[in-house]
């Protein structure tokens, strides 16, 4: 009798072991809104497959060292990672490649950086989440000095003057802390005047036209609250809300907080607009959000379903509706979205020109050392153009130990 | 034949050896490794403008934070040790900024110095002082100096700690025939209390001076180095080529860098201290 209970107890592990196996799948996300949707996609498609999903979820920089290391050494521990689209330059060589093309409701900018070589390449990444900065303006001043939306800095910089000294507020509040935050301010201002960072591997941020554009920066600077040299986009962000500046460069993430009476004091008063332009048309950069399969990844066939099927538009409504900007074109123009997120028109022709960071596996390096001098000369510890020229120089050292450059 | 007979024990102390030897030892080889794949990941450390301002501002954090903790502490502790009464209650409420997590102290401390929005400046508004051109972690000239205010505010109750501890042990006898003998305060404090008191003092420093060269945290939060690169730090510097531009050959060899100066200062501290 023992030995016919065994018996039946060994068939029925064995039984067990020779099932399909459950599908699983490790998917690596940003800690903040645009994970908490691709976490929440995650879950519901798990559900529907009866798959195991296990998200981790870390901190912005933490997510780019984790996932780096586990591309490098193909360790397979993630299956789906979410990436911000500066990082793919460096991160593509151990991507997989998209078994199909994604199709054209994409806004095409946010297609052009999920392929390598950048705009010709093969397809690594499906584009998740559409940021593009935007111009946060107030349009209640705006209106009562009489003045017209901001269509070229020259606007910005008389409104800045006129709002400033009428007010008694700031007239403008930039970021200038160093790194990603002033890089990031400075930008479209050198795009609006004409000049880069680089043209294929030679350093040109301390062209003419860069030069200029960093002067205008320190004439605006004039009308920023004193220490902007430090801040970050929450000191930014935090002018805003208390109804201290009136206008800024800002990115989608902040645009519900501006309507929101519990932490705003501007509600309804803050217009959302593409960026002016100067002497070539206006652009913001480009921040999105990419989903990507490791090329080391163990459940590859698997990942690529649910990357597919999270960026459909359905999907991409339920993100949207979580907060997240989407990257497909029929989202933003959907009327019942319009109504709810009243930015969405403004976000839809930002995106649309955007401009990605220079596409080169160098670009934290080369941001770091262009955002030190930049922040230099809006802290008046450096001339502008001494500060340019350092930056170029700087610049072009890393380029030349890397030679892996290539420009947009 | 006379075969070596293993220590009786060793079976026992293997894990923890194994332990030992894959999360410390080895590590430290692959590191050198890493240093040492390119040999010019030593010889870009002397051309590296921006590893020489982290190296010298690296210095003079810890000279600048290492003193005034340490007087600070010391002065506490003598202050709290001649207490009749209430000596637990303000070594408790002492101690409290040393509890924070760094992180915390750090978020804290930046809200504090918000210019605009911040309670120091606030405080001072209110007081009637002039506080547009009081920038702190957002000057060039000030960023340093604000850092270094967070350090001694979080960490001088570690020294004050461990001096006080220092002083509870020094037994009652030599100074009571200090004062016996007729010595006044400053001369039982130079002549009987600083010398028993020199390996407490040591051992204080040390801690203290090894930790300062790794500053990171409160640096991170508070100003990322900035402006420009009036706060940039070796172990920042090291953690970004790492993690930020992926070179983790050419962090390896800072980190050695850092660690032969930290192992230099630690020597040569002993040594003056030993001297006297």
């Amino acid at each position: 009798m023992r030995n016919v209970a065994l018996a039946l107890f060994l068939a029925a592990f064995l039984l067990s072991c020779s099932g399909t196996p459950q599908r699983s799948l490790t998917i690596a996300v940003n800690a903040g809104v645009e994970g908490t949707a691709l976490k929440a996609a995650a879950r519901q498609w798990g559900q529907a497959n009866h798959a195991r999903i296990e998200v981790v979820e870390l901190p912005y920089a933490n997510l780019f060292e984790k996932e780096q290391l586990d591309l490098t050494s193909r360790t397979g521990a993630y299956d789906v990672i979410m990436l911000d689209d500066p990082w793919f330059p460096r991160m593509a060589a151990d991507l997989a490649r998209l078994p199909r093309d994604p199709d054209s409701d994409f806004v095409s900018t946010c297609l052009e950086v999920c392929r390598h070589p950048y705009k010709t390449g093969a397809y690594l990444a499906l584009p998740y989440v559409g940021n593009a900065q935007l111009f946060f303006y107030r349009k209640d001043l705006f209106e009562k000095y009489r003045l017209g939306a901001p269509k070229t800095w020259d606007d910005v910089l008389v409104a800045a003057k006129k709002i400033g000294e009428g007010e008694k507020i700031y007239g403008y509040v930039m970021r200038a802390a160093p790194g990603n935050a002033v890089v990031a301010d400075f930008m479209p201002l050198l795009w609006a005047f004409g000049g880069g960072v680089m043209e294929g591997n030679r350093a040109i941020c301390n062209s003419p036209p860069a030069v200029e554009a960093l002067r205008f920066m320190l004439e605006l600077g004039k009308y920023s609250p004193p220490g902007y040299a430090g801040f970050n986009a929450d000191e930014v962000s935090a002018h805003l809300l208390q109804g201290t500046a009136a206008m800024s460069i800002n990115w989608p993430a902040w645009i519900a907080a501006m309507d929101d009476p519990a932490k705003s004091k501007v509600v309804g008063k803050i217009e959302f607009s593409q960026m002016p332009g100067e002497r070539d048309p206006g652009v913001g950069e480009l921040g999105a959000w990419l989903v990507a399969v490791p090329a080391g990844s163990k459940h590859a066939a698997d990942a690529f379903e649910f990357i597919y099927w999270a960026t459909e538009p359905a999907q991409m409504k339920q993100a949207a509706l979580r907060g997240n900007p989407p990257t497909r074109r029929s989202i933003f123009q959907s009327p019942d979205l319009i109504a709810k997120f009243r930015s969405y028109p403004a976000q839809l022709a930002s995106l649309e020109s955007a401009r990605p960071r220079p596409r080169t596996a160098e670009w934290n390096e080369i941001e770091n050392s262009f955002g030190i001098y930049l922040s230099k000369a809006n802290d008046g510890a450096m001339d502008p153009r001494a500060a340019l020229n350092a930056a170029a120089d700087s610049i072009q050292k890393i380029l030349e130990r890397n030679e892996s450059a290539t420009h947009p | 034949m006379n075969r070596r007979r293993i220590p009786e024990g060793f079976p026992w102390v293997l894990p923890s050896l194994l332990v030992l030897l894959a999360l410390s030892i080895y590590p430290l080889i692959y590191s050198v490794k890493l240093a040492a794949a390119d040999r010019g990941n030593f010889t870009r450390l002397f051309t590296d403008r921006l590893f020489l301002t982290a190296s010298i501002q690296t210095i003079v954090l810890t000279i600048a934070a290492l003193a005034i903790e340490f007087f600070l502490g010391l002065a506490l502790a003598l202050l709290v040790d001649s207490l009749a009464r209430g000596r637990m209650f303000f070594r408790t409420a002492l101690l409290i900024p040393m509890l924070l997590p760094p992180v915390v102290a750090a978020v804290a401390w930046r809200l504090i110095y918000n210019p605009q929005f911040g309670v120091l400046n606030g405080t001072l508004r209110w007081l009637g002082f002039h506080t547009a051109h009081l920038t702190w972690t957002s000057g060039e000239s000030s960023a340093l100096a604000s850092v270094i205010l967070v350090d001694v505010w979080e960490w001088t109750p570690f020294l004050f700690l461990l001096l006080s501890a220092g002083l509870q042990a020094i037994p009652p006898e030599p100074l009571e025939a200090a004062r016996v003998d007729g010595a006044g305060a400053w001369r039982i404090f130079r002549d009987v209390t600083l010398p028993l008191l020199k390996p407490t003092i040591v051992l204080a420093l040390l801690l203290r001076a090894m930790d300062l060269v790794r500053i990171f945290d409160q640096i991170f939060i508070l100003t990322q180095g900035g402006p420009g690169t009036a706060t940039e730090t070796v172990s920042l510097y090291i953690y970004r080529t790492a993690f930020r531009f992926s070179n983790f050959g050419y962090a390896a060899a800072m980190s050695f860098v850092l660690l032969a100066a930290t192992m230099l200062f630690s020597r040569g501290l002993l040594r003056a201290m030993r001297a006297r």
